[in-house]
């Protein structure tokens, strides 16, 4: 039984493990931390997986677990030290070696939500995963309203970043 | 918000940038946390002894001239040797222990493991403390044996005038009596600090094993 549950929470987060390696890059800044918050997350999926019950989505559901763990993790590492790579930062573009002014935008709106505080992150990860404002509001366990209010906030926060 | 999106498009097309773990990297991920902080018992097992090591270097001359002329020059290097060789041996356990940790791949396995880290860690602490507490004792012992010949070589090396021999020796070993207890009070506070988490820690991840295999 135990063999059984364990072979079909590794087959199912193997499939779906781009979610956690996103979430690792957004809210991790170098190879190490983003390897160690993996390993958190699959941690912590694992010990809340037998009471996972499939009522939702194994994808929907390990969005809230893993995003959980980061949040709670980043929270613990801002307490103790905060340490900025900014090598880390700079968001991988393959295409054009040349910095164009819209590359440069993108990269500044990349680092810009990588600075935003842990629960706002979470609300931008799942928007930049095309999530709806029903589907961000139960993972997030608020209501719509409240993803949609804080959704514009935060947009408004990154306009005023990226233009001062 | 047309940045946003155009960051989100971004977003979405470099998903096969990812990295991609298999199925058996994932797997052996819900045995290996316990691996990292058997880690740092081994790294911090290293720095330690540095630390004895660099702190033994501070020691001023005037103080190694005392216990050399008062014959324990002999005493005090057979007992760094023995010291010496103890610590590079528990060293060695520990990073034994890592190895054998970091590649173990059954649960029970690893609950085996972690059993045997708190052990070896509890003799480690055990050995420095009685060591500390052994040495400190001892030397006082001899010094007190041998009252006339401290009294003599204090003169002599550090200078001590104008004073009795015996108030001189009750203030000596007053100050021996709480520098003892001040420095194997830091010891056991540095033990149950440092060591006192891991285990801890180690403890918590035996527990959430125990739950796996049942």
């Amino acid at each position: 039984m135990n063999k059984e549950l364990e072979h079909s929470f590794v087959t199912q987060l193997e499939e779906n493990q781009n979610i956690v390696h996103k979430i690792c890059r957004l809210y991790t800044n170098d190879q190490d931390a983003h390897n160690d918050l993996f390993q958190e997350i699959t941690i912590q999926l694992w010990r809340a997986f037998p009471k996972f019950r499939g009522d939702s989505k194994f994808s929907t559901w390990m969005y809230r677990v893993a995003l959980n763990t980061a949040i709670t993790l980043y929270r613990k590492s801002k307490r103790t030290i905060k340490t900025q790579d900014y090598e880390g930062v700079s968001f991988k573009i393959s295409s054009v070696p040349y910095d164009d002014t819209a590359e440069q935008q993108l990269k500044l709106m990349y680092s810009a939500v990588k600075d935003l505080n842990d629960i706002d992150k979470a609300l931008v990860f799942l928007y930049l995963e095309d999530k709806n404002y029903r589907e961000i509001s139960e993972t997030l366990g608020i209501t719509e309203v409240n993803a949609r209010v804080k959704m514009n906030r935060i947009k408004e926060k990154l306009r005023t970043i990226l233009n001062p | 918000m047309d940045q946003l999106d155009l960051l989100k498009k971004k977003w979405q097309s470099t998903e096969q940038e990812l990295p991609r773990l298999s199925y058996k990297d994932i797997y052996s991920m819900l045995l290996k946390k316990s691996s990292s902080i058997v880690k740092w018992i081994f790294y911090i097992s290293i720095a330690e002894i540095i630390f004895w090591t660099f702190l033994a270097l501070l020691v001023p001359e005037s103080s190694t001239k005392f216990t050399d002329d008062i014959g324990l020059h002999d005493v005090l290097l057979i007992v760094n040797i023995v010291n010496y060789t103890v610590f590079a041996g528990f060293i060695f356990l520990f990073y034994k222990n890592y190895r054998k940790v970091s590649t173990t791949d059954t649960i029970k396995g690893l609950m085996h493991n972690i059993i045997r880290v708190r052990r070896t860690v509890k003799y480690f602490v055990i050995y420095n403390v009685t060591a500390s507490v052994v040495l400190i004792i001892g030397i006082n012992i001899y010094y007190y044996l041998n009252q006339d010949l401290v009294f003599q070589y204090m003169r002599e090396d550090f200078g001590v005038v104008n004073i009795s021999q015996e108030r001189f020796m009750n203030m000596f070993f007053a100050i021996q009596i709480l520098f003892g207890i001040v420095m194997i009070a830091l010891v056991l506070l540095f033990y149950r600090i440092v060591y006192g988490i891991l285990l801890r820690r180690l403890h918590k991840n035996y527990k959430e094993l125990e739950k796996i295999e049942i």
